[in-house]
Formats: structure tokens, sequence, C-alpha cells
């Protein structure tokens, strides 16, 4: 197999010649565990309107514009999903994975920091609960693990039974 | 030509050749990338359009006939309808229940005109027991809920109460938003000179309970028989304790703020098992909960209301004598 630009430069030879073997398996591992994690996400979300409800309760935005979002956010998570399962745009689509997570966090911070008792609604439930109930530490945990892996497919892109490699992109 | 020449010649044909590589590597980059993007937008755009048809279509038509009953719920129904009994359990200041409004609001409307339901509309305020300005909120929209049910006019004044939802971290449903909202109902001038002195004389009980009393009896009861315990006493028992420990509840008698927080009472106790009440918006037909998913789609609601049967409304109607102040 030839480097390409898309791929991490590296030497053949000794531990690297491993590497790059495995490397491949370990983005697909990504790509299959990611995408179940958004497409989990995305249908526990199902109704819309509890998902709406969920992202009414950080209180962050105008409530048309939360509507939407509750509606949209899952549709966002499967489209990702998909993208990953059939591996096309494989860099890009694990890059805004893990964006998508950075801003989750953010949103969980800052619920944290004004004090807010709700449920993340990350994975369905959502909304109010008793301050005893909430589990910041745990979704901030969780989303930081899906970030990582995200971040691992942006930068080893190169992966089997991927789309990309029909168009010629991180052989 | 020198062969200095020909290396610089070669150099540059190689650097152009670079060059057209990857000018063909971003052209496929962008291809891929676009059409990356282009399948996202379509799962997103399909879907929204496919989701937001499940909603609620939008009734405008006529409203079936609004009756009071004597616990202060309002039953929406058409005259002598044999169908399932639906019972909607909803605290106003409940994000989730507004959630519910907007969902299922009109689906219900227009079932209970159709003769499909009898929708029987019963405010809560499970928020009594919070600090205010959550509770006061609460109890003073479901008080004045029921002063517009009073002038016939409650479904409507429910739908206006959900509309204008105040955070529940901020003073809301102020009287004057109380008084100005029951204007925008069919009410005459009449009608709302009368339900402006309810919301007046509420406004004043709910201050009492939310600013005095139940901060009183919680310290006290705090004091007396500890924070464990008390974690687990829902207002009912809280009351009961009260009444036994020098905490006078009989400002309540008589209104709408004592009227609510009964039927809240009432509702914690009224069923057992899988059917227990346990929060809001709690939706029952003929008398068996149904979950939180269907709850919140109105194709799952409409189903499940159409594979019920008939059944009976478990309150009494409000006699006429006694339409004012007799919770």
């Amino acid at each position: 197999m030839i480097d390409t630009a898309d791929t991490i430069p590296h030497e053949s030879g000794g531990g690297r010649f491993r590497w790059s073997t495995v490397q491949p398996w370990l983005t697909l591992a990504c790509r299959i565990g990611l995408a179940a994690v958004l497409i989990t996400a995305a249908v526990t979300k199902f109704p819309p309107a509890l998902s709406v409800e969920a992202v009414e309760a950080y209180d962050l935005f105008p409530t048309a514009l939360a509507e939407l979002i509750g509606y949209t956010l899952p549709l966002f998570e499967l489209a990702l999903a998909a993208l990953l399962l059939v591996g096309l745009a494989t860099r890009y689509v694990g890059a805004v994975g893990t964006l998508l997570m950075v801003v989750f966090i953010a949103g969980i911070i800052s619920a944290m920091a004004r004090g807010l008792n709700i449920d993340c609604g990350c994975f369905g439930g959502g909304g109010t609960v008793a301050p005893e109930e909430t589990d910041y530490g745990i979704s901030i945990a969780r989303d930081l693990a899906f970030a990582a892996m995200g971040a691992f497919i942006a930068f080893f892109p190169r992966s089997p039974f991927a789309l990309d490699r029909l168009f010629g992109l991180f052989r | 030509m020198g062969s200095e020449a020909r290396k610089r010649a070669r150099a540059r044909i190689r650097e152009e050749r670079e060059r057209e590589k990857r000018a063909a590597q971003r052209k496929k980059t962008l291809l891929v990338v676009g059409s990356a993007a282009a399948a996202v937008l379509l799962i997103v755009v399909v879907g929204y359009a496919i989701m937001t048809a499940d909603r609620s279509t939008g009734y405008e038509g006529e409203l079936a006939q609004e009756t009071l009953q004597a616990d202060g719920s309002v039953v929406m129904e058409q005259d002598d309808a044999e169908a399932p009994v639906v019972e909607v359990y909803a605290d106003y200041q409940c994000p989730a229940c507004r959630q519910f409004e907007n969902t299922n609001g009109d689906l219900l409307k227009e079932m209970a005109a159709e003769g499909e339901a009898i929708v029987h509309l019963r405010p809560v305020s499970i928020f009594a027991v919070q600090p205010a300005p959550t509770s006061s909120n609460s109890l003073r929209a479901g008080a004045a809920a029921r002063a517009a049910a009073d002038h016939d006019v409650f479904v409507e004044y429910n739908d206006l109460l959900f509309a204008h939802q105040p955070n529940s971290a901020q003073e809301g449903y102020t009287t004057d938003e109380l008084k100005e909202w029951f204007r925008e109902t069919d009410a005459s001038e009449e009608q709302a000179s009368e339900f402006d002195e309810s919301v007046d004389a509420e406004a004043g009980v709910v201050t009492e309970f939310t600013e005095e009393f139940l901060p009183a009896l919680n310290q006290d009861a705090l004091d007396e028989i500890g924070e464990e315990n008390l974690g687990t006493m829902a207002l009912p028992d809280l009351l009961v304790w009260g009444e036994q420990n020098g905490h006078d509840s009989s400002f309540l008698d008589g209104t709408y703020t004592g009227e609510i927080i009964n039927a809240t009472e009432t509702a914690y106790t009224r069923y057992s098992g899988e059917n227990m009440f346990r929060g809001t918006p709690a939706v029952y037909i003929n008398g068996t909960q149904i979950d939180n998913d269907s709850a919140m789609s109105p194709r799952r609601l409409r189903d499940a209301i159409e594979a019920a049967g008939a059944g009976e409304v478990e309150s009494e109607p409000m006699e006429e004598g006694d339409a004012n102040k007799d919770p």
C-alpha cells in the first residue's frame, strides 16, 4: 500500500509497520463504535416532543430554535452515523463528530455552571431532575470518550470498507 | 540546450505534475465532502418533513361542550358521547406539559368535538411544594384557569396559559398578565371583572401559602422529623403533619388555590401500581396510564385512544348552586 498525502507520513520497518496494519482496523472500529453511539442517541430521543423538552431544559435558546434543534439534532446524528458506516468523507465526518461532542460538553458545563438540575438528554430523557439525580460528570466523561473516537478517525482516516476508497481517498 | 537547462525543465515538469496531482486530489476531496454534506442535508430535511407531519394539525373548528366538575376539573365532550375517557393531568409551570399541549392539544380538541374522545382536563400543581417563584407561578395559573372555568372559557384560557408559560426561575403568570389574557377569550366585560377579583384574591392566598405557610411548615418539619423523613413526605402527608403541629391551613379552604392543591393530592393517591401518578403530564385512557412516548406523539396517542372502548367520567359535574367557592 502506498501512502498518500492523506495518511500520516511514516517510515516502514520496525514497530511502525505494525501500526500501519493495525491502524485501519482501529479506525474501522471507531467508525462502527461512534456510529452505534450516534444511532442509539438519535433513536432514544424519539419522539421529538421529548427531545425538544430536553433542549429547552438547557435554557439556552429561544423556544422556536429549541424546537428546531429538538427535531433536527437526532436526524443530524443519524446522518453522521450513516456516513461513518459507509465511510464517506471519513476524516471530515470524524472531525464533525468530535466537534458535536465538544458542543455537547460545552452545553453540559454551562448547565452545571448555572446550577441547573437537568438530565443531559444525551440518550433520551432530559428535562429537570432532582439535584441528586444529575450526572454531569459521567455525561462529560462519556462525551469525551466519543470525542476521542471522532478525533482518531479524523487523524487516521484510512480504513477498510470505506466508500472513500472508491474515490481514491484515504487509501 | 545545456544540462543545467534540461534539469530545470525537468524540475518544472515535475512540479507541474505535482501541482496537477494536488489539484486532482483537492477536487476528489471536495466531491466526497460535498456529497457527504448533501447526504446529511437530505436526511435532515426529509426526516424533518416526516416528523413534523406527525404534529397536531391545527384544529380550528368548534370546541366540544366543556363542563366544570365538582372537583374543579373540566370535561370536554360532545353531548352524551360514547367514547374513551382521556384524562390529562398538567401543571401550568411544567415545560413538558406545555410540550404536550403543543403536540396534542389540537388532536384532543378535534377528537372531543367529533365525539371520538371524552377529554377530561385535570389541572394540578406538582410544583406547589417547590420554592417560589416556581410554586407561586404554578398555583396562580392553576387558580386562574379554575376561575376561567366558571365562565366556560377554560379550554381557551388553558391554551393561553401554556402559550405564555414563563421560565420557572422567574416571576411569571402575574395577576396583570392573567387578567389581560382572559380578555383574549370570548368572555364578556362583566365576566372579566369577576375574573379579576378572583385572580387578585387567589394571588394573596398563593403568596401566603408559598412565602409564609409552606416555608414555616417545612422548617418546622425539618427540625422535628429530620431531612431524611421529610424528603419522602408528599405534600398531603406534610399538610396533615402540619395540622397536628399547629400549622393551620384553613386559609386555603374554599379557595381555588386550595382546590388545586387538593386536586394534586388526590392525583397522587388515586392510582396504584403501574398506574401511579408520578408527575406531569400524565395521561390516562379509561383510567390506565399511557407511557410518555405514546403521550408525546399525536399519531400514537390517537391510535391508543381509538383502540380503547367507551369509558365513564369519574367525577361529577358541578351543581348549579355551588358554582362558586366550594371545592
